[in-house]
C-alpha cells in the first residue's frame, strides 16, 4: 500500500508536468495519395473565377491543397455577369487560372474566345483522373479532347421526409402507380398537399422538373423525334405528351395542391424552409434546390426545433421507377494562357479525385461527379438508379431550345393555362 | 512523521510551486496577449485612419470631377473627354452611365487599339438602385467590389451623380459618375505596416456583411455567412454580432475556415456609413510564450530532479535507518543473551570458589580436604579470571576501541612462552603435541605481542582444549616473504584430532558467546569468547584467519599475519666448523633442525631414530672422527632419547656431548636424563638462534644446570616498595612476597611512595611495585615524579606496573610513564616471580 501511494505520488508530477506542455494537435487530415510534383515551397497565386457567390466547398479545397503546398495562394472571386464578362476577364489582366465553364459554350461562336483559352484536360501529361467521373457527364469535342471537367452534376428529384414516411408507416413509392396510393394515405391523414413544388415561375417550377426526366427519356428511346424537338419541329410536340399527362395527373389526383403550393415564394430558399416545416412528404425540386439544404437547416426554425431525416429521390414517372438525369452543373476549365500554369494543372490533379470531389460536393450538397454516391446519404438514392434509366442529356445531345420547350409546355400545362393537346401543337413557338 | 507523509507534503509543495509557476506564466502570456490584441485593435483603428484618408482622397477627385461636370452643361463625350485629360493613373479609368440605360462611356477602350469605349452596368447588379451615392461631398458613395465589364478587372468605384445635357435634346439627363480602381493595385498597397502582424489580413464589408474588399482568409461573400459557417452562432448572436461590427470597435475571437483560432479587430469606417474595417489574424501568431514554457519546463525539470533527489536521500536514511534499528534491535538482543550468558557463566565459577570456600572453613582441621578445596578453588578463579578478561577484551572489540601497541618483541620467546604454556594442559591430557619452526629467519619482530600471544594462545588451548586424551596437536609455525615491504608473512598452523567442528557451527563460530552444542563440549569450560575475539585481533591486524574442521576427525586453524621487522636483529650467528648428528623421527622437524644447523655453519647429519643415529655415531667412532655434537629427540619409537643416550655413553663414552629435545616439560624426565648422561637440555620448538646459543654454550663446556623450578635462593633478601592504596591487596602482595623471602614495605599512596624514595638511602628497595589508581596521587604520576628525582638511584629504580588496568594501552600508558613493566592482577605469583628476576638479571 506504502509502495503504490510512494509510487502514485511520484507519478502525479510527472503526470503535472506533462500536462503542463502543449498537447499535440491532432494530426490533420489530408488527401490520402496525393503527393506532390512540384514543389511544395512554390509561391504563387491561383484564382478561380466563377459566377457563385460563394464556393466555401472550393475554399475548403483551397485550404486542403495547402497541407501540401502551404504557400499557394488560392482565391475564389466572382465574376458578374459571367457569361458575358468571361470573354473579357480571360483577356484582361486579373486573367483567372481556373474558370466556371459549360457546355454549351462550345461550338458557340460567341465563346470562341473563352473556348481557345481551354487547355485540353484530358492530357494524359497532366495526370487528371478522369476515370473517376461518370462517363455521361464528361464532354468530349469533335476530336475527342476534353476541355472541361464536371465538379458538380444537376439532376431532378424530390426531397423525401424519411421520417414522416416511417411514422405514417409508408414506404417511399417507386413507381407512379405507388406515389398515387401514397399520396392518397397521406392525404387521408390530413396532409392536403403531400407533394408540392414552386410554382410562382416557369423557370425553376416543379412542373419542369417532373416533365423534363420524363420527355428525356422518351426522347431517348426516338432519335427522330430527338432530331425534330432539337430542330423545334412541332411535330415532336407528341414526345412530351407523357411528361405533360404526368403533370397533370399529379395534379388531379390531388398529390399537388397548388394552392398550397403558390404560397412558396421562390423556388429555393423557400422550397427548402417550407419542406423543413416537417408536414411535407414529397418536395419536388432540383439537385441545385437540394444544395442550400444544409445550410438552411439551422435556419429554420421549426428544422432546428424538430430535425428529421430526408433524402433525394427521383420522381417514379414510370412503372420501373424514375430517371436520373444527369447532367453537369458546374464545370472547370484550366486557362492555358494564366500564371502558374503547372501549379494549377497540380491543384486540378489534386482536385480531380473521388475523394476531393466527394468531399467538395458533400460540402456544397450537390450532386458528385463521380461514380461514389456513398459520402452524401440525401444522394445515395441516385446511386441506385439503374444504368437503363440514367440518362445524361449531353450526351444524349439535348440542346437548350428544346428544354425551353417543355419547360413553359409544362408550367402552362399544370397552371391550366393550357390543355395537354394545345401544348403538343404548340412545341417549338414557346418562348 | 511517516516517510509517505514526508513524500506527500514534498508533491504538494512541488504541485503547489509548479501551479504559481504556471499561473502566474500564464498570467504573464495572458497580459502580454491582451497588451498585443491591444496594438493589434489600435493598428486596425490606425489603418482604418489610413483607409478612410485614402477613401476620402480618392472620391474627393471624383467629387472635383463630377463638380465640374455639373458646373458646365456637358454631355457624356464632354464629361467623359474631360475626365480622360485631367486623369493621370494608368490603370484607373472613369464610366459615365445614365441612370435608366445604365449604359454609357468609359475613359478608356475595351481592348488596346478599340475604338470601343461603350460601357454597360445593366446586367451587374451595383446600380440598379443608386439611393446609396449621395449629394456630392457629403459621403464616400464607393461601391462593392465588381467585376469591371470593360476590362474584365475586379475593381471598386467612387461615385457621384451628375447631370448631363442629351446631346440631341440638350435636356438634362441623370447620369453617374463611376471613379474606377483595380482592386489589385488597392490589395497591393493595402498591406498592414506592422512586421509583427505580417500575417494579418484585412477586409472590408458593408452593413450586410459583404465584402467590399475580401481578404484571403475570409471566405465566402458575406462575412456573417463566413462566420457562421465555421463558428457555432445563433440568429440572436449573429444579430448581436452585425450589431457589433457596423457601430463600434472591438475584437472577438473566431475558428477560421482551417479551425484555428483568430483574432479579429474591427472597426467602422466612419467616412463610408456602414461599412467596417475587419483585421483577422491566427492567434498563434500574436501570442509568444515559448519562454514561459521554458521557464515551466525548466522550474518543473528543477523540481522533479530534486525531489527525486530527496527522494532517494530520505529512502536511503530511512533504510540506514531501518538497519540501525535492526542492529539496536539486536544489540538490545544481544546485551540480553549477554547478561543472560554472564549471569550463568560467572555464576558456575562462583558458585565454585564460594560453595568449596565454605566447605574449606568447615573441615579446616583436615588439611588435605583444604589443600584440594584450594586448588579447585584456585581453578574457578582461574577460569573466572578468563572470563572476565575475555569479556572485556569482547567488549572491547564490540566498542571499536580495541587498539593495537605494537613493541619490538622476539618471536623465538613468544613461542617458547606459547609452548610453556601449553605444557601442563599437554601433559595433563597426555596428548601428543608436536611443535615445529620452520624457516624462521627474523627473530625480533614489531606487533602487538600480547595480542599475538592471545590469538596463538586461544588456538592452541582450543585444539588441546578439545581433543581426547591419546590424541595429537601439531602446530606449525614458519617465517615467508610477504608482499608487503618491510614485513614477513608469518604462518601459524595448528592441527589437532579433537572432536571438530559441524559445518552449521562453522558459520557462526567467530560470533560472540558461539560454543558448539555437544555433549562432549558441554563439559569442557569455556566462554565463547575465545574465536571471537581471535578473530577481531586477526582483523585488527590485517591477517587471514581460516579453519577447516570435520567433525569427528579435527580441525586446522590457520592464521597469516604480516608483521613489520624489527630494526633490532640479531648479530649473525655462526659456528666453528663441525658435525653433528641430529635423530628425531619427525621428519619435517628433522629437516628443519638440519637447515638450521647447516645456516650457522656446521655439518648436520640426520638419523631418524635412535637405532640409526647409534649406529652412525658407532660407525663415525670407529673411523676416529666422532661426531662434536648430538642431538635426539626425545620421544622416538624404538630407542627414545634417554635410552639412546644410555647407550652412547655405555658403548661410546662419556666425552660426546648430547643435547636432549623435547617438546615437552622436561622437568619431569630431567633426573632419567641426567642419569642416563645428557649434556644438556633444549626444548621444541629448535630456533636456529636457540641452537646457536645452546651449541656454543654446550662446546664452551658451560653447560647450564636447568634451574630446579623451586629454587628461590636468588630473590632471598630482596626489598621492595609496594604502593597500593588498598589494604587487601597490599596484604595479599606483600605475604606473597614474604613466601619467596622477599620484604616489602608500603606506601599508601602515589604521593608517599615518592617521598619513601626521596628519603629512601641507595640500594633500599630493589624494585617498586606501583598501583595505577590511588588517591592524592596516581601511580603514573608517583612514577614520573620518582623518574625526575635527583639521585641516579632513585630516578633509575625498576617500577613494575601491578595493577587491575589490564588492557594493551594500560600497558603502553604505564611504559610512557617511566615504569619497567606490567602485572595485571589479580596477580599471578609466578608471573610476579619471573617479572623480579628478569628485573634482576637485567641489574646483574
Amino acid at each position: 500500500m506504502k509502495r503504490l501511494l510512494c509510487t502514485m505520488l511520484f507519478v502525479l508530477p510527472l503526470i503535472t508536468l506533462c500536462a503542463c506542455g502543449t498537447a499535440p494537435k491532432p494530426k490533420e487530415e489530408a488527401a490520402a495519395g496525393f503527393a506532390p510534383k512540384l514543389s511544395t515551397e512554390e509561391k504563387c497565386k491561383i484564382t478561380v473565377a466563377g459566377s457563385y457567390d460563394n464556393f466555401e466547398a472550393l475554399e475548403a479545397e483551397f485550404d486542403r491543397f495547402n497541407k501540401f503546398y502551404p504557400n499557394v495562394q488560392l482565391n475564389y472571386v466572382k465574376l458578374d455577369d459571367y457569361n458575358n464578362v468571361l470573354a473579357t476577364v480571360l483577356e484582361g489582366n486579373d486573367r483567372p487560372n481556373i474558370f466556371f465553364s459549360y457546355t454549351w459554350m462550345i461550338g458557340n461562336d460567341q465563346y470562341k474566345p473563352v473556348v481557345a483559352h481551354m487547355e485540353e484536360l484530358s492530357d494524359t501529361a497532366l495526370g487528371l483522373n478522369l476515370s473517376c467521373i461518370r462517363p455521361g457527364l464528361l464532354n468530349h469535342d469533335a476530336d475527342g479532347k476534353v476541355m472541361l471537367v464536371p465538379v458538380f452534376s444537376r439532376t431532378y428529384g424530390m426531397l423525401v421526409n424519411n421520417d414522416l414516411f416511417e411514422k405514417e408507416g409508408q414506404k417511399i413509392p417507386t413507381s407512379f402507380d405507388e406515389m398515387i396510393k401514397v399520396c392518397d394515405a397521406f392525404k387521408a391523414k390530413g396532409i392536403k398537399s403531400p407533394m408540392m413544388g414552386y410554382t410562382q415561375k416557369s423557370s425553376g417550377c416543379f412542373m419542369n422538373t417532373v416533365a423534363y426526366p420524363q420527355f428525356t427519356a422518351t426522347l431517348a428511346k426516338d432519335p427522330d423525334a430527338l432530331a425534330k424537338a432539337n430542330a423545334l419541329d412541332p411535330a415532336a410536340g407528341e414526345s412530351m405528351r407523357p411528361a405533360l399527362g404526368a403533370v397533370e395527373r399529379l395534379i388531379e389526383s390531388g398529390c399537388i395542391d397548388l394552392a398550397e403550393c403558390d404560397k412558396i415564394e421562390d423556388n429555393y430558399t423557400q422550397v427548402i424552409l417550407r419542406f423543413f416545416e416537417g408536414d411535407v412528404p414529397m418536395m419536388i425540386c432540383t439537385g441545385d434546390t437540394v444544395s442550400g439544404t444544409k445550410k438552411r437547416e439551422s435556419q429554420s426554425e421549426a428544422f432546428t426545433a424538430s430535425p428529421f431525416k430526408y433524402t433525394f429521390h427521383p420522381i417514379p414517372l414510370s412503372d420501373q421507377g424514375g430517371y436520373f438525369i444527369d447532367s453537369p452543373s458546374v464545370q472547370f476549365s484550366v486557362n492555358k494562357d494564366c500564371d502558374n500554369l503547372d501549379m494549377t494543372n497540380e491543384f486540378m490533379r489534386f482536385l480531380i479525385t473521388s475523394e476531393e470531389l466527394n468531399q467538395m460536393a458533400s460540402m456544397k450538397r450537390l450532386v458528385t461527379p463521380t461514380t461514389d454516391f456513398s459520402l452524401d446519404p440525401v444522394y445515395a438514392p441516385f446511386g441506385q438508379v439503374p444504368a437503363e434509366r440514367t440518362i445524361s442529356p449531353e450526351v444524349l445531345g439535348i440542346t437548350d431550345p428544346l428544354t425551353v420547350q417543355i419547360r413553359i409546355a409544362s408550367y402552362q400545362v399544370g397552371k391550366g393555362e393550357i390543355t395537354i393537346d394545345d401544348a403538343v401543337k404548340k412545341y417549338g413557338s414557346f418562348e | 512523521m511517516k516517510k509517505y507523509w514526508i513524500i506527500f507534503v514534498n508533491v504538494i509543495i512541488m504541485l503547489a510551486m509548479l501551479s504559481f509557476v504556471v499561473i502566474y506564466s500564464n498570467q504573464t502570456s495572458r497580459n502580454t496577449t491582451q497588451r498585443q490584441i491591444e496594438h493589434f485593435e489600435n493598428t486596425t483603428i490606425t489603418m482604418e485612419h489610413v483607409t478612410e484618408n485614402y477613401l476620402e482622397g480618392e472620391q474627393r477627385i471624383c467629387d472635383v470631377w463630377a463638380r465640374y461636370i455639373n458646373s458646365k452643361e456637358m454631355t457624356m463625350e464632354d464629361a467623359i473627354s474631360f475626365i480622360r485629360i485631367s486623369h493621370v493613373l494608368p490603370n484607373a479609368s472613369a464610366h459615365i452611365v445614365y441612370e435608366d440605360t445604365l449604359s454609357g462611356l468609359s475613359t478608356r477602350a475595351k481592348s488596346e487599339g478599340s475604338e470601343d469605349y461603350s460601357v454597360s452596368y445593366a446586367r451587374i447588379g451595383l446600380l440598379n438602385d443608386v439611393s446609396w451615392i449621395k449629394a456630392i461631398g457629403e459621403s464616400i458613395n464607393i461601391s462593392r467590389a465588381y467585376t469591371n465589364p470593360v476590362n474584365g478587372e475586379q475593381s471598386i468605384a467612387f461615385c457621384n451623380a451628375v447631370t448631363l445635357h442629351d446631346e440631341e435634346t440638350g435636356e438634362p439627363k441623370k447620369a453617374i459618375l463611376l471613379r474606377v480602381l483595380p482592386l489589385s493595385e488597392l490589395e497591393e498597397k493595402w498591406v498592414f505596416p506592422q512586421e509583427e502582424f505580417s500575417n494579418a489580413e484585412l477586409s472590408m464589408i458593408d452593413d450586410d456583411g459583404d465584402y467590399i474588399i475580401k481578404g484571403h482568409s475570409f471566405k465566402n461573400s458575406s462575412f456573417f455567412e463566413f462566420y457562421r459557417s465555421y463558428n457555432q452562432a445563433d440568429p440572436a448572436f449573429m444579430q448581436e454580432l452585425e450589431q457589433k461590427l457596423s457601430s463600434s470597435t472591438g475584437y472577438f475571437t473566431m475558428q477560421n475556415s482551417r479551425g484555428e483560432e483568430c483574432i479579429l479587430a474591427y472597426t467602422p469606417i466612419a467616412a463610408a456609413g456602414g461599412w467596417t474595417l475587419l483585421n483577422m489574424m491566427p492567434m498563434k501568431d500574436l501570442i509568444v510564450n515559448n519562454e514561459n514554457w521554458m521557464l515551466i519546463g525548466f522550474v518543473s525539470a528543477g523540481l522533479l530532479i530534486l525531489f527525486v533527489f530527496d527522494l532517494s536521500v530520505i529512502l536511503g536514511i530511512n533504510k540506514q535507518l531501518q538497519v540501525a534499528a535492526r542492529e539496536a534491535a539486536a544489540a538490545n538482543k544481544a546485551k540480553t543473551d549477554f547478561l543472560s550468558t554472564m549471569s550463568h557463566d560467572i555464576r558456575t565459577p562462583m558458585n565454585a570458589i564460594i560453595g568449596l570456600t565454605t566447605i574449606a572453613e568447615k573441615n579446616l582441621n583436615d588439611p588435605a580436604a583444604v589443600g584440594e578445596h584450594l586448588q579447585k578453588i584456585s581453578m574457578a578463579s582461574n577460569h573466572l579470571l578468563t572470563l572476565i578478561n575475555d569479556i572485556l577484551d569482547i567488549s572491547k572489540v564490540e566498542s571499536g576501541k580495541l587498539s593495537l601497541s605494537p613493541l619490538t618483541f622476539s618471536i623465538v620467546e613468544t613461542v617458547e612462552n606459547l609452548v610453556n604454556l601449553s605444557q601442563p594442559m599437554v601433559k595433563e591430557k597426555n596428548i601428543e603435541f608436536n611443535f615445529r619452526v620452520g624457516k624462521m629467519d627474523m627473530e625480533y619482530l614489531y606487533a602487538d605481542q600480547l595480542r599475538l600471544n592471545q590469538i596463538y594462545i586461544n588456538i592452541l588451548s582450543n585444539a588441546i582444549k578439545y581433543t581426547e586424551p591419546g590424541g595429537r596437536v601439531s602446530v606449525d609455525i614458519y617465517e615467508e616473504e610477504s608482499e608487503k615491504p618491510g614485513c614477513v608473512k608469518l604462518t601459524y598452523r595448528v592441527s589437532d584430532t579433537g572432536i571438530g567442528m559441524s559445518p552449521e557451527f562453522m558459520e557462526t563460530m567467530y560470533q560472540p558467546f558461539s560454543r558448539q552444542t555437544d555433549s562432549r563440549v558441554n563439559s569442557i569450560q569455556g566462554t565463547g569468547l575465545g574465536l571471537a575475539i581471535t578473530k577481531q585481533m586477526v582483523d585488527l591486524m590485517g591477517g587471514i584467519i581460516d579453519c577447516q574442521s570435520e567433525q569427528g576427525k579435527g580441525t586446522t586453524f590457520t592464521v597469516v599475519l604480516d608483521l613489520p621487522i624489527a630494526e633490532r636483529q640479531r648479530e649473525d650467528m655462526e659456528l666453528d666448523p663441525m658435525d653433528v648428528l641430529v635423530a628425531d623421527d619427525d621428519q619435517i622437524l628433522l629437516d628443519t633442525v638440519v637447515d638450521a644447523l647447516q645456516s650457522l655453519g656446521v655439518t648436520a647429519f640426520p638419523a631418524r631414530s635412535g637405532q640409526e643415529a647409534l649406529e652412525l655415531i658407532k660407525a663415525r667412532h670407529e673411523s676416529g672422527k666422532d661426531y662434536d655434537i648430538v642431538i635426539l629427540d626425545w620421544k622416538m619409537p624404538g630407542l627414545d632419547g634417554i635410552e639412546t643416550t644410555r647407550r652412547i655413553r655405555k658403548e661410546i663414552g662419556t666425552e660426546l656431548p648430547i643435547l636432549l629435545i623435547s617438546a615437552y616439560d622436561w622437568a619431569d624426565m630431567e633426573e632419567l636424563a641426567k642419569e642416563a648422561g645428557a649434556s644438556g637440555f633444549v626444548s621444541k620448538p629448535l630456533f636456529r638462534s636457540k641452537l646457536y646459543d645452546k651449541i656454543n654454550a654446550l662446546l664452551g663446556k658451560e653447560v647450564k644446570s636447568v634451574e630446579p623450578e623451586n629454587d628461590y635462593s636468588d630473590l632471598q633478601g630482596m626489598n621492595i616498595l609496594i604502593a597500593e592504596d588498598n589494604d587487601i591487596n597490599w596484604e595479599i602482595i606483600s605475604a606473597m612476597l614474604e613466601m619467596f623471602g622477599i620484604t616489602s614495605e608500603r606506601a599508601e599512596n602515589g604521593r608517599i611512595c615518592v617521598e619513601k624514595m626521596k628519603e629512601a638511602k641507595k640500594g633500599s628497595y630493589d624494585l617498586i611495585f606501583m598501583d595505577i589508581q590511588m588517591p592524592e596521587m596516581n601511580g603514573l604520576e608517583a612514577t614520573r615524579n620518582i623518574r625526575k628525582l635527583e639521585d641516579p638511584w632513585a630516578s633509575s629504580i625498576p617500577i613494575i606496573a601491578m595493577t587491575a588496568d589490564a588492557f594493551s594501552e594500560n600497558v603502553t600508558e604505564c611504559l610512557n610513564a617511566g615504569m619497567n613493566g606490567h602485572i595485571a592482577k589479580p596477580i599471578d605469583i609466578k608471573l610476579v616471580v619471573k617479572e623480579i628476576r628478569r628485573i634482576k638479571e637485567k641489574k646483574s
